[in-house]
């Protein structure tokens, strides 16, 4: 958190780092899904903006990247070699 | 370590990069001058050749006169190749009108060869002396398959294999861009590696040029000597002999690396050695002018993701495994299928979509390739759409700002990040707006300024 005046100006604005995620409905799902599935200290989602649009922690990006990959693994079958 | 560019490019663009001392010192050489003239575009050859006899400068806006209009920006492209490669220099007179003169060194060595005619770089060696050489086919083989060799040890330095040993400085030109090696770990190929397996033969052996050549000044070697040297090989007859003692020393480490990649092949005699240059060596020229050459395809794609690729060659299995699985690999025969998980690898070495395709297309059998199209559209369309699914998910660095005191300031913020084009995001009833990352000290002195 970034305040620009003590708090009792009233020309406080709020500004927050985080990653902006842009994605279709089922990946939002998955990622409101993923965040709901973590312990309180663990949830990232900041703000949900819209069913395609979220806020989230900046350091979450690999994560959430490694669990879309393992459930993309999970869905694929390899024919032994 | 720079990250290198994996773009096939003209050779001539490296010549044209040379500083005005070093290009005019290339011009010594009547072979450079002719292979120069080679490579211009027709409109430029045809100037080039209009002002080899005119010794004096002619006036640019003259010269514009010698198209119609309509040609404007063929004229000026043309203009600006023969500027680059300084076979045309600007003079400026006193009225500081830009006049256009011929290289003086490029003219008298292309009038010398238009009254005497052109010969050889170099004497092949009498018949007598070599005794035996190889014949053109032995000569292709034996160009290929050391090639091919150079390539494998490209794919096997990553796979931790064993391959033939290269030069130090054959690999270290792999090593700038290709191979990363950190300190401990086996070398492994980079994205432009993967990339680099993928790109046609002509292109590939350019990229290794320009990287032989750029890597020259470190090997204290002048690059321009070298140059000099490849366009020179490129005259040569090809299958012919050539003896090593009409060399440099520059010339002769230059002749030992190539002939491990195949442009040359090595052979002593009793008392001589000589070099022989394959097609790799004369094709130097054809890739002057930007044609490739045609290699026969092997590649057959069925619509239900089956490969066929007719090929003997180890290397050609060893590149398609890079986004197929190889299911079977006979001694002619390589059949293998396009699958989702083997497509996943090759997206995450940073090979593209495009470039799968592409190189099916310019691989596709002669038996397919008249076809239209020569990779079925659903195999191609399903590539494209698997490339996709990897990138659902968009994610930006970025700050998000709430809590406005009024709705004009909200706005005004917005309409200042929209204009910058880093707004990202807007809510207007709950006030919140996201930017990108790089944004956000422009954003906050904005709002300093506002209050």
């Amino acid at each position: 958190m970034v305040a620009f005046c003590s708090p009792k100006s009233r020309n406080m604005v709020n500004a927050i780092k985080g990653l902006f995620i842009s994605c279709d409905v089922p990946m939002a799902q998955f990622i409101v899904n993923l965040n709901a599935s973590m312990p309180a200290s663990d949830k990232f989602i900041l703000h949900m903006l819209d069913p395609t649009h979220m806020f989230v922690q900046p350091h979450v990006a690999e994560m959430i990247r490694g669990k879309i990959s393992e459930f993309r693994d999970q869905n694929s079958y390899e024919k032994p070699t | 370590m720079p990250q290198v560019m994996v773009v096939a490019r003209n050779f001539m663009d490296m010549v044209a990069a040379l500083p005005a001392a070093k290009l005019d010192m290339l011009y010594d050489s009547a072979f450079i001058c002719e292979a120069v003239l080679r490579s211009l575009p027709p409109l430029a050859k045809k100037y080039a050749l209009q002002m080899l006899y005119v010794s004096a400068p002619v006036a640019a806006a003259a010269m514009e006169e010698w198209v119609l209009d309509e040609y404007a920006a063929k004229h000026r492209v043309a203009i600006d190749r023969l500027l680059q490669l300084r076979v045309f220099v600007e003079v400026r007179d006193r009225r500081k009108e830009v006049s256009y003169k011929m290289n003086q060194k490029f003219q008298g060595n292309m009038q010398k060869y238009l009254v005497d005619g052109g010969s050889l770089p170099r004497e092949p060696i009498p018949s007598s002396v070599t005794a035996r050489l190889p014949t053109l086919a032995e000569l292709e083989s034996f160009a290929l398959e050391q090639w091919e060799c150079f390539l494998l040890q490209l794919i096997n330095s990553s796979q931790v294999e064993r391959g033939t040993s290269f030069s130090s400085s054959m690999m270290r030109t792999f090593q700038r861009g290709l191979l990363s090696s950190r300190d401990g770990e086996a070398p492994r190929l980079t994205e432009n590696g993967f990339q680099f397996l993928l790109m046609e033969t002509n292109a590939q052996l350019w990229y290794i040029m320009r990287e032989y050549i750029s890597s020259a000044e470190e090997r204290g070697v002048d690059p321009t000597e070298l140059i000099s040297f490849l366009l020179e090989l490129s005259f040569h007859t090809l299958g012919e002999a050539y003896s090593l003692n009409t060399l440099t020393d520059v010339q002769r480490n230059a002749i030992r690396d190539l002939a491990e990649l195949g442009l040359v092949k090595l052979q002593q005699g009793r008392k001589d050695s000589w070099f022989i240059p394959t097609k790799l060596a004369t094709n130097l020229s054809a890739s002057l002018s930007d044609s490739s050459s045609n290699k026969e395809g092997f590649v057959v794609v069925e619509t239900n993701f089956r490969m066929y690729a007719y090929s003997t060659s180890r290397l050609h299995c060893e590149i398609l495994r890079l986004f197929s699985r190889v299911e079977y690999q006979l001694p002619n025969l390589i059949v293998g299928s396009i699958t989702k998980e083997s497509l996943y690898g090759a997206f995450e070495n940073g090979i593209t979509a495009e470039q799968i395709i592409s190189f099916l297309q310019q691989n596709a059998h002669p038996r397919v390739a008249d076809k239209i199209p020569a990779v079925p559209e659903n195999v191609t369309d399903q590539i494209r759409l698997w490339e996709t699914d990897r990138n659902r998910v968009d994610m930006t660095l970025s700050h998000l700002y709430e809590d406005f005191p009024s709705k004009d300031m909200f706005d005004q913020c917005c309409d200042y990040a929209r204009d910058h084009g880093c707004l990202l995001w807007e809510d207007a009833k709950k006030m919140r707006l996201i930017v990108r990352v790089e944004f956000h000290s422009e954003m906050r002195e904005f709002l300093r300024r506002l209050r």
